[in-house]
């Protein structure tokens, strides 16, 4: 297990570097924040000076090489437009996004079990036939449609929520649910899928012409069996909301790193967008070795890989 | 199973039950608090950043005050920080101060103090909006005479100074020099507070206030980019003032206001390039827009045909101007008089288009070309974001560039023409197509005058921009719309799209 997890950091370091590289050149590719930054009446040597000052009118290399440098040094800039450690940033809105994300996934996954499992047990009875209405649905709606009609209906109208913002439980409640509609949607189908090639299987049919009883049959059996597909999936879509959340935290005023992301790469904040996407990546990485660890904890024949 | 079954059953409904007796725990506002939404959050709330529309809002006249404010209904100037000026020669303005003024934090405000936070914002080491906006090129040099008396010299003839103040925020001088700051001091009725980035900025009246203390005594902003979300929260009574909202949701009379907001739209033609080099390829893209189509579709039905870049509140606007007439059969005959003498008419022309320069600009982009097109131009419309947009805007342009139509929007609501014209229409201005000996003398010298010569030169420049070369295609004067709730009287103006004063503020 050691061995195995040693190389996958090794493969992750390096996929790292690679993505540090790619990011500070393909962020820069499009030109620089100058124009972004000074107002439309700034004169021409006051561009000149700003570049100047910012070292924007160094060589690509000669940037790159500052960058690096401050790097090993774990100096990740400053945010340009904020006057303050691009690392600061960052740091305070990924919590957001993680708790969101966090209780989403366990949300969705634990719901998706539930009614994918329930769904299984008869295919094509009425609990089925809703439960593929409702995820399917789901699954298709788009986020940025239900967050709006979340709003005017439960905030607006029912006065139930809160419109937005953060501060107590109840502004969780809209948010959480926007973000787990998808995953929870597709989650379900891919329950579903598993656990009726799961029920229908040999071992299954063998448990029962034994006597085990229903529940346990589907429970401890089939369903552990039928976990595999769902870590995969689940685990990709964990890694979807940390760059999804980007619509339920702008609609809902909710300070997560997919916000920040986005208004440094439309202001061109180089150090943010690096700064972010490498605490990003840092986390998909950590995310897939611990997916990667479900999986050989779930099915011994990975280990022996 | 039917235990889980059930238990799944009961659930949701239990959810929605619980959420409903809840349904009084969404937030109300304490007594003499108020909520503000505004569209995005500051980047930063420095002061000398005061001029971006985001940063105004919150800290223009609320927590740090100019030496004069300027009246956006006539761009004329009334007395804050100082009491009275005077020119003393053409170089030279003599401000008096308010005495018995301190800043929030105990430094006294006077003709000391005053120099540092003017040489603060004009430093050049740091990168304030005042300064590259309203004092590029300029040399002041803020000279203390005594305890309450200060000159302010300039090294080229400044006859309106006394309004470029009126820009121009006050700091305390323990704001640092060099840098820019997130802890904003100055002597307005609010102090800041705090600031949760991603969450809310807090300010709170001053107590040691030097004029009335206003009716409000806390204040919060929070952001929200979704102009919805913005409506459902005055509505609902979680936010009280929406300074800005889109059309589509200003649906509630006894709450949406609209103002005409100091914006005005319009097409720049690129005079330098063939054929628009043409004034009569110019008068037909104009005979060929028909504006009255857009009010009430497009945009509001209370934007106001516009004959200049300048709002008819600013001095120098020419009321004279009449906006050009749809006349699609004259834009035909035009273009043809002008293929006979062998100009190009048929080169195909590129509309640069931004789709968030304002509500529906890009249906508005897609019309024009429809428009221009009916009447016989290949148009080549080409939607970009807004660092391309900033790009090809401004100089220096690229030499190969094709026959362009800008698609713009620009704000002056500070009182004077000069803060539009010199950049958009002289030969040396940085966003300038245009470069015309006569028009260019006139900018010169209404820049250098004062009263009503200054106001009569201005008119001429825009005669002379608007009727005779044609330098645009003029749109609207825009409106915006804001949302008020029920618990406060807010009258939004022509400056609400660069400062909400909160002193201004009061509860029913």
């Amino acid at each position: 297990l050691a061995e195995f997890l040693s190389r996958r950091t090794l493969y992750s370091l390096i996929s790292l570097v690679g993505l540090v590289i790619l990011v500070f050149f393909l962020a820069r590719l499009t030109g620089d924040p100058t124009n972004l930054y000074l107002p439309l009446d700034a004169s021409l040597e006051a561009r000149e000076d700003f570049r100047a000052r910012h070292g924007f009118d160094d060589p690509m290399l000669v940037q790159f090489a500052r960058f690096l440098g401050d790097l090993a040094r774990f100096d990740l800039g400053d945010s340009i437009r904020q006057a303050r450690p691009a690392l600061d940033v960052v740091t305070e809105a990924l919590p957001t996004t993680l708790t969101l994300a966090a209780w989403t996934m366990s949300l969705a996954v634990t719901l998706a079990i539930v009614v994918g499992s329930l769904a299984a047990v008869r295919p094509n009875g009425p609990f089925d036939r809703l439960a593929s209405v409702v995820s399917l649905a789901g699954a298709s709606a788009p986020d940025f449609w239900v967050a709006i009609t979340g709003i005017l209906v439960f905030a607006v109208a029912l006065n139930w929520l809160p419109t937005s913002g953060t501060g107590t439980v109840w502004h969780w409640i809209m948010p959480l649910t926007v973000l787990l509609i998808r995953p929870f949607g597709l989650l379900v189908q891919v329950v579903r899928g598993a656990m009726m090639t799961a029920l229908s299987s040999a071992y299954v049919k063998t448990a029962r012409a034994k006597g085990v009883r229903g529940r346990r049959v589907v429970f401890l059996h089939a369903l552990r069996n039928s976990m595999l597909p769902v870590i995969t999936v689940a685990g990709d879509q964990a890694a979807g909301i940390i760059n999804g959340a980007v619509i339920v935290e702008t609609v809902f005023g909710f300070p997560g790193i997919g916000k920040v992301m986005i208004d440094a790469i439309t202001q061109r904040d180089f150090a943010v967008i690096q700064a972010a996407i490498l605490a990003t990546a840092l986390l998909i990485f950590v995310m897939n070795i611990l997916i990667d660890l479900a999986y050989a904890m779930l099915d011994p024949r990975v280990r022996y890989r | 199973m039917l235990r889980l079954r059930t238990m799944t059953a009961l659930a949701l409904p239990g959810l929605l039950l619980g959420a409903a007796a809840f349904g009084g725990a969404v937030q109300a506002q304490e007594a003499g608090s108020v909520t503000v939404v505004l569209s995005e959050e500051p980047d930063i709330i420095d002061p000398c950043e005061a001029s971006r529309s985001n940063v105004g809002r919150v800290v223009k006249q609320n927590i740090t005050e100019t030496l004069v404010e300027i009246d956006p209904t006539d761009g004329s100037i009334t007395p804050r920080l100082a009491t009275g000026w005077e020119q003393i020669d053409d170089l030279t303005w003599r401000f008096t101060l308010r005495e018995g003024v301190s800043f929030h934090d105990g430094e006294p405000f006077n003709a000391e103090t005053l120099a540092y936070s003017i040489n603060r914002t004009l430093d050049e080491s740091i990168d304030c909006e005042i300064r590259l906006k309203f004092f590029g090129g300029i040399a002041l040099t803020p000279e203390p005479v005594d305890t309450y008396t200060i000159d302010l010299k300039t090294a080229e003839p400044a006859p309106i100074l006394p309004t470029m103040m009126g820009t121009m925020t006050v700091v305390s001088p323990n704001t640092p020099m060099g840098e820019r700051t997130r802890d904003p001091i100055g002597t307005g009725p609010y102090r800041f507070e705090s600031w949760t980035p991603g969450q809310n900025i807090v300010l709170v009246r001053n107590d040691g206030y030097w004029g009335d203390a206003p009716a409000v005594e806390k204040a919060t902003y929070v952001f929200r980019p979704e102009s919805a979300v913005r409506a459902a929260m005055v509505a609902t009574g979680e936010a009280d003032l929406a300074p800005a909202i889109a059309v589509q949701d200003a649906t509630d009379p006894s709450m949406d206001f609209s103002y005409l907001n100091s914006e005005t739209s319009s097409f720049r033609i690129d005079m330098t390039v063939p054929p628009l080099d043409d004034v009569r390829v110019r008068k037909a893209l104009n005979f060929a827009v028909d504006r009255d189509a857009f009010i009430g579709s497009i945009f509001p039905a209370d934007v106001i045909k516009s004959t200049a870049q300048v709002v008819p509140s600013i001095s120098g606007h020419n009321p004279d101007l009449v906006p050009w007439p749809y006349d699609p059969e004259q834009a035909k005959s035009l273009l043809e008089e002008a293929r006979a003498d062998g100009v190009a008419v048929d080169t195909p022309i590129r509309i640069v288009g931004r789709g968030e320069i304002y509500p529906n600009a890009t249906e508005a982009a897609e019309a024009v070309a429809a428009m221009l097109e009916a009447v016989g131009f290949t148009i080549d419309l080409q939607m970009v974001d807004v660092a391309q947009w900033v790009d090809i805007y401004t100089k220096p342009y690229a030499e190969d560039r094709p026959p362009s139509l800008h698609q713009t929007q620009h704000d002056n609501n500070n009182g004077d023409a000069v803060f539009t014209v010199f950049f958009k229409y002289h030969c040396d201005g940085g966003q300038s197509t245009t470069c015309d000996e006569e028009l260019d003398a006139l900018i010169e010298k209404a820049t250098v005058s004062t009263g009503d010569e200054r106001r009569q030169t201005w008119q001429a420049a825009f005669k002379r921009i608007h009727d005779e070369l044609v330098a645009d295609i003029q749109m609207f004067h825009m409106v915006g719309f804001t949302r008020v709730g029920s618990r406060i009287n807010y009258q939004p103006s022509i400056s609400t799209n660069s400062e909400v004063q909160l002193a201004h503020i009061t509860f029913k």
